[in-house]
């Protein structure tokens, strides 16, 4: 039986406390992967709702200050980076919310980025990224209102953006779903960082640090949405709070 | 910003349980918001659900001083039953109209179905728009099964308001098929001043033409807003653009909207609130201001807003018969900024590749070899869109030098460039001109190619070309190609440029 204390993580993403919540939210970060006490096989949770305890009564548990830690590689982008490039419109068909074609979407995140970028976001026949943590410029995920491109990012495997700034409906979409985590940074980190050096994210310090270039940069404290991306969305988060009543 | 935490009502909730949801209703004072309850009276009254703010009374105000408000301010205040807030507060709003179309809804109702069980019914079946649009004449079997999705919702929740397909050979035949969703909103009497209209499209803020608050979402909150018909929003300050002076006739809207963007930056009004409003925007019909506040997203923009006046209550005569209440601004409001065009010395622009932001003169770009013209999208696909192409085409009276794909934007715009005719032209209606100009035949309404789509679309860019368009966006890949170049322009510019093979100012046609 899964406990708190059992749970680990794979390689890459370390979640240093916050147990899961008893009523457990439909979209969790896909990236959690879970082993029994006695490291038998790993069972990933993914969107099928299949996996996911029934919720029992609204979680007495208070909303704790959000202290999850992202370590793994970075991918680096520029400014303005907009949804046609995180999901070309032609993979619209796919619906989010069908877990087959949920996982789809995640295979052509970031497809659509001109040649210049000469570093593919997910190798070719590959359909998960190795980039944890996205690096990016300001205003990140402008244009369409699509949920499919933070959808995609996060069925792809990333964790969490790191940018100068963000178009407002992506990140309204980055939280409302909990697909990743959207934070501000303060310094223009595209500039500092390169793909492919391995960052942590330590979310209750605010801060990043590079490993490979030794530096550390501020990020801007993730405040409110912390509570609404940790409870796993707004649905989550409404029920949470009483807002509407829980499942079942 | 602790204040802006949603703190839990302790005695009420949204939905007691999910057998409810068929009963629910919030009652409201507001004579302009009602909502109708499906069954007999409910036993539980929701007042507010934010637990009330704590507002300082300073000694020098008293009885019911109220601080001056924007008109979006004031759209949020009636919506979210306040009489008093301000930029930055977050709260729970009324909604008047959802739409969604074949892209999001399935998905929007896929989480709409997981959140509130499978046999949840939605907010108010006459408060929520179906719109298919996106990708529909196309071969392509998830496009053509989403509208399917679309109809087993809507017919499972007796939805009042489906544009409905399935002839996909002939638009035509489906007298219920309507095409690009802003437009189709707006033809079909859903925007009303004052009211809160939410779609699954960046370009909802189209809508702000008519007064209301307009903005796009994503399928998470659409999936709460249909079982809610509440939303949690921030109230946006707002950025004001005072337009001025006589508008030369080789301008339109597009113009306008490509000047403001280039000068405040694609993240220029993220989080904010856009008001037009001068003599300028005055003189404009609805279908210019549609334009204008269609682009208020290029900017970042939350939404755009045009105070409502003659012109607006002129065109909803024939189409809603619904009661509106229209707001406008205080006159000692606050707003972040205030920009000042004078109109009359604004020239015919372009967004070059590969941003709504980079703006340039059109005249300065005539050395620029094109290869094909797109004329259709919310943006450039209205009746006017095409009647001022038809006026270049009309004026030149030569041919075009390359293929120039036209896109009505709905059924009814289709109609009119078939049945309108053209001033100055003796009768000839706008189809008659294109053919005369060698543009290729009107295609079937729908969003077609502004956002490239299947393969299979209609004047999809599947090679890499330089276009002038009158869509809304030319990031990379936006038509389809990603090394496609694509210049946004005015159908004026766009037809202009169709007829030298260069991109080109409409002054060499128009004067």
């Amino acid at each position: 039986m899964v406990t708190a204390s059992s749970i680990s993580f794979g390689a890459n993403t370390t979640f240093t406390s916050s147990p899961i919540p008893k009523t457990k939210p439909l979209f969790i970060p896909h990236s959690l992967k879970f082993t029994t006490g006695n490291g038998r096989a790993a069972v990933t949770f993914q969107r099928a709702v299949s996996v996911i305890p029934k919720a029992t009564s609204a979680d007495s548990r208070a909303t704790k200050e959000p202290t999850a830690t992202f370590h793994g590689l970075c991918y680096v982008v520029g400014d303005n980076i907009d949804t046609d490039q995180i999901i070309p419109a032609e993979y619209l068909t796919l619906v989010p919310s069908n877990p087959d074609e949920y996982e789809k979407l995640g295979s052509y995140a970031l497809i659509g980025l001109p040649a210049t970028y000469t570093t593919r976001f997910i190798d070719e026949n590959e359909t998960k990224t190795k980039y944890k943590i996205i690096i990016a410029g300001g205003n990140f995920g402008c244009g369409s209102s699509r949920e499919h491109a933070p959808v995609a990012l996060g069925a792809a495997g990333c964790s969490a953006v790191v940018a100068e700034s963000y178009a407002r409906i992506f990140f309204r979409n980055s939280v409302a779903t909990g697909e990743i985590y959207p934070l501000d940074s303060e310094a223009r980190l595209c500039e500092e960082c390169s793909t492919g050096d391995v960052v942590t994210i330590e979310i209750a310090e605010s801060r990043l640090i590079n490993h490979t270039t030794g530096k550390e940069y501020k990020l801007k404290p993730i405040g409110d949405l912390g509570p609404v991306i940790d409870a796993g969305g707004i649905f989550a988060y409404a029920r949470k709070t009483g807002m509407i009543a829980s499942r079942n | 910003m602790a204040s802006s935490v949603i703190s839990p009502a302790p005695t009420s909730s949204f939905i007691n349980n999910k057998k409810d949801l068929g009963s629910f209703c919030f009652s409201s004072t507001s004579q302009f918001s009602v909502n109708k309850c499906k069954k007999s009276a409910v036993s539980k009254k929701i007042v507010s659900v934010m637990a009330p703010q704590q507002s300082e009374r300073r000694p020098a105000t008293t009885g019911s001083v109220k601080n001056a408000m924007t008109l979006t301010e004031k759209i949020f205040s009636r919506a979210s039953e306040k009489p008093q807030l301000s930029p930055g507060d977050n709260v729970w709003v009324n909604v008047d109209i959802l739409m969604t179309h074949d892209v999001c809804g399935p998905g929007s109702f896929g989480i709409f179905k997981k959140e509130f069980g499978e046999n949840a019914k939605v907010w108010d079946r006459e408060k929520i728009v179906i719109i298919p649009d996106h990708y529909i004449f196309t071969s392509d079997e998830r496009a053509n099964r989403n509208v399917d999705i679309l109809r087993d919702f809507c017919m499972e929740q007796n939805i009042k308001y489906f544009y409905d397909i399935k002839d996909l050979g002939n638009f035509k035949a489906n007298p219920d098929y309507k095409g690009v969703c802003h437009i189709a909103l707006a033809q079909e009497g859903h925007c009303r001043p004052g009211e809160v209209l939410l779609g699954t499209d960046s370009h909802t803020c189209t809508a702000g033409a008519f007064g209301q608050f307009a903005t796009g979402i994503g399928n998470t909150d659409a999936g709460f807003v249909l079982g809610t018909g509440k939303v949690l929003l921030k109230v946006p300050p707002t950025l004001r653009f005072v337009l001025d002076g006589e508008m030369p006739d080789y301008l339109l809207a597009k113009d306008l909207i490509l000047q403001i963007i280039g000068e405040i930056s694609v993240a220029g009004a993220t989080y904010k609130s856009m008001e037009f409003v001068g003599t300028t925007v005055e003189r404009l019909s609805m279908e210019e201001r549609m334009t204008l506040c269609n682009m208020v997203v290029e900017a970042g923009g939350k939404n755009g807003v045009v105070p409502a006046d003659g012109t607006t209550f002129k065109y909803l005569e024939d189409k809603t018969s619904l009661p509106y209440e229209p707001v406008y601004s205080d006159e000692k409001a606050s707003f972040l900024s205030e920009y000042r065009f004078d109109i009359s010395k604004l020239e015919p622009l372009v967004a070059k590749p590969h941003s709504p932001d980079n703006r340039a003169l059109a005249r300065e770009c005539k050395d620029v070899k094109i290869d094909r013209v797109y004329i259709g999208s919310c943006t450039g696909g209205k009746t006017e869109d095409f009647l001022a192409a038809a006026k270049v085409f009309l004026a030149s009276g030569k041919k075009v030098k390359v293929p120039t794909f036209l896109v009505p934007a709905t059924q009814k715009v289709w109609m009119d460039v078939y049945t309108l005719p053209v001033p100055g032209s003796g009768g000839k209606t706008c189809s008659q001109i294109f053919e005369e100009a060698g543009c290729d035949t009107p295609a079937s309404p729908s969003c077609g190619a502004c956002l490239g789509g299947p393969k299979d679309t209609y004047a999809r860019m599947n090679e890499p070309m330089v276009c002038v368009s009158t869509t809304n966006r030319n990031f990379p890949g936006r038509m389809g190609h990603k090394e496609g170049q694509i210049y946004l322009a005015s159908p004026y510019t766009a037809a202009a440029s169709a007829l030298t093979g260069y991109v080109t100012d409409p002054r060499e046609f128009l004067e």
